[in-house]
């Protein structure tokens, strides 16, 4: 009995010391092959691609950064230039009851110049119907003479044709 | 003779200052080794190469942090104090680069990302020829592919630790240091990675 359980014992242990040997075979194995492989890609200078894209790196990300500020400066610039604009037009928006006051304020002149002229209409023609002095009376003779010497010599063609 | 005249005094007998005097001594032959940078990336570039590509399964990504990890450093290098040797320090900023990109991948969900991915037959076909018979040579290749499926399936931090371990033969201490772990939860990882493995390598055969 004592034997078999030896046996047993020894087989196991066996096993056991045979799977390690595999196992430790086979990591061996493992580090050959990646010793290889990486010397054979290590022989190989830098790869472009990896360099390019190392390089490329940066000024991606720059890009980025500009991608995100161009935006942004474009909008303060127009806001910088819009907002002053648009205050520029309220304000001349808002001033626009100013023309109408000029305006009124014009109308008023323009009255007050009518009313100016009127009086002075009215003086002249005060001043022209007055009594022809003295010392014009001739003139004013001679014009009346001309004056109906043409109307009469109007109202003869207008009756010819 | 002349060599022992040469040689602090300190280093020779052992004492107190000998342990700072390695330090020094180690960080100007890393400062020296970081000047010819040309020759820093020849040495080290397969070496991360080899880490990120066994950790990402992706050549292109691999590839790509391969470079950023050398630009980094360069653009780094006067910061590097060396404290920890020049492949322990680069290799801490390729596992960096590794954890932002797998954030930005998780982020980008939509993105293709497996694009340029290894093969299992890029990994199995390299097996060497001279194993004896084809079948074991099947079996080798068997294995090899089931190892890398395996790894594929492991969390981010436990591939890390394993390839770490199994592929850039680092001692757990270094491990810690290069990732920044403790020591227990190295280990801890590495023990769940194995296991995942086994069982996965298990149920292969």
């Amino acid at each position: 009995m004592k034997f078999r359980k030896d046996a047993v014992a020894d087989n196991t242990a066996n096993e056991t010391r045979e799977e390690v040997r595999e196992m430790a075979e086979a990591l061996s194995l493992y580090r050959s092959a990646m010793q290889h492989i990486a010397e054979r890609e290590a022989a190989r200078p830098f790869a472009p691609g990896v360099s390019q894209r190392m390089t490329e790196r940066r000024p991606e990300r720059r890009s980025r950064f500009s991608l995100l500020l161009a935006p942004a400066l474009a909008a303060a610039v127009a806001a910088a230039v819009l907002v002053p604009m648009y205050g520029h037009f309220h304000h001349e928006h808002g001033a626009t009851p100013a023309p109408v006051v000029a305006n009124g304020q014009q109308h008023a002149n323009d009255t007050h110049a009518a009313v100016d002229d009127t009086a002075l209409m009215n003086q002249i023609d005060s001043e022209v119907s007055e009594d022809v002095p003295d010392a014009l009376r001739p003139l004013a003779d001679l014009s009346d003479q001309t004056t109906t010497t043409s109307s009469v010599s109007e109202k003869k063609n207008a009756t010819q044709e | 003779m002349e060599e022992m005249a040469t040689t602090p005094a300190s280093m020779l007998s052992g004492g107190p200052g000998a342990g700072s005097e390695l330090a020094i001594e180690k960080r100007e032959q890393a400062m020296l080794e970081l000047a010819d940078f040309d020759e820093v990336v020849r040495v080290y570039r397969p070496r991360i190469l080899r880490f990120l590509l066994s950790s990402l399964t992706d050549r292109d990504a691999a590839e790509s942090l391969t470079q950023e990890c050398f630009m980094k450093a360069w653009s780094a290098r006067h910061q590097f104090r060396g404290d920890s040797s020049l492949s322990t320090w680069l290799t801490r900023i390729a596992v960096n680069l590794m954890r932002d990109h797998l954030r930005s991948r998780s982020l980008r969900f939509w993105q293709k990302t497996r694009g340029s991915s290894l093969d299992v037959m890029d990994i199995s076909d390299w097996v060497p020829d001279g194993r004896g018979t084809p079948e074991s040579l099947a079996v080798a290749r068997d294995r090899v592919a089931a190892v890398w499926e395996a790894v594929k399936s492991l969390s981010a931090q436990q591939r890390t630790v394993f390839v770490l371990r199994f592929v850039e033969e680092l001692e757990l201490d270094e491990i810690a240091t290069t990732i920044g772990m403790n020591l227990s939860t190295v280990k801890s990882h590495l023990y769940r990675a194995l296991a995942i493995i086994r069982e996965r390598m298990g149920g292969a055969k």
